[in-house]
């Protein structure tokens, strides 16, 4: 059988220690135009709490604020055993790596579960902008403003969080079929690097939506 | 060669210094501290993100380009966010003519 190393360097690299600098600083460079997209959002919600302070603090008191807490540990966890299949990558043990691939995947998905669920409660309670919100208080319009950036940006979160699952399966697959050992597992490295960026996305979610209006519940 | 970047060891502090903060600051969301509850949020937000970035991204410990591809990043977010705020933060400061 092929040296998976040879195979794994393409004609326009020298070697594989730079493949893999390429790769990284390439995955970093996605990674910024992924900060523009959001920080588009976490701009243009600034500039509006800004100008409705108190009417986002009461769209932020109607959070799930314990949801949004534990599942910001959860996710936190996630990234945790992220950290540990790169770590196993580079110490080539393929029954770890995938271990913590699968466990990485579970953990994302009880994150999503929890998220949906969130959902389906602001769904109860008429929460949901262009569908079915309802809100009698005088600042109702900026607190449905409140709940259209809440959703946008937490869904484009779990967007993302779908595709970082599937990107996780696809590296679990290819550590099956035996593809990464100790020498080359750029892709575990730069998967990884996506999924810490989705988990820091969701630290400052929980930042600006969550906190300011849990002390008003 | 393979080598390791980051030892679990490491990986487990930076977990559980996460997990603290995160506590942290959900305890403190649930006091009532004004305007500083916004601000304490975003700030244990951002030591949150760098731990993340430095040691579980691995970006302390990465190439220097690297490294000034994530101070770009940084530095073109602030551009973003300090220039549209310079905007709407000082609307109605001055008084002009006929208004």
């Amino acid at each position: 059988m092929a040296d998976p190393l040879e195979l794994a360097v393409r004609e326009q690299f020298h070697d594989p220690a730079q493949q893999r600098e390429t790769s990284t600083v390439a995955m970093w460079v996605f990674l910024i135009t992924e900060v523009m997209l959001f920080g588009v959002l976490f701009t243009t919600f600034t500039v509006y709490r800004i100008g409705h302070p108190a009417a986002f603090d009461q769209g932020s008191a109607q959070m799930e604020f314990w949801m949004g807490a534990v599942n910001t540990a959860v996710l936190i966890c996630s990234s945790f055993a992220m950290a540990l299949a790169v770590n196993s990558a580079e110490r080539g043990k393929r029954l770890r790596l995938a271990v913590y691939l699968l466990l990485t995947i579970g953990i994302g998905l009880v994150f999503l579960g929890i998220k949906f669920t969130e959902y389906y409660l602001h769904y109860q309670d008429h929460k949901v902008p262009g569908l079915n919100f309802q809100d009698s208080t005088p600042d109702a319009r900026f607190i449905e403003m409140f709940f259209v950036f809440y959703f946008i940006m937490t869904g484009l979160h779990a967007i993302h969080m779908l595709v970082g699952i599937g990107l996780l399966s696809a590296l679990l697959l290819r550590t099956y079929l035996g593809s990464f050992n100790g020498e080359y597992h750029t892709p575990v490295e730069l998967t990884g690097l996506y999924w810490h960026f989705v988990d820091v996305v969701w630290v400052f979610l929980f930042a600006i939506f969550y906190i300011p209006g849990a002390h008003m519940r | 060669m393979s080598q390791v970047t980051v030892s679990v060891r490491t990986y487990a502090f930076t977990w559980a210094t996460l997990l603290a903060l995160t506590l942290l600051t959900s305890v403190m969301g649930l006091l009532d501290l004004g305007t500083f509850n916004m601000v304490a949020a975003v700030l244990i937000a951002l030591i949150k993100a760098s731990l993340i970035a430095a040691i579980f991204m691995h970006a302390f410990f990465g190439a220097k380009l690297v490294r000034i591809v994530v101070a770009s990043g940084v530095m073109w977010f602030l551009i973003l966010i300090g220039l549209t705020l310079a905007d709407y933060l000082t609307r109605g400061l001055l008084p002009f003519p006929g208004k």
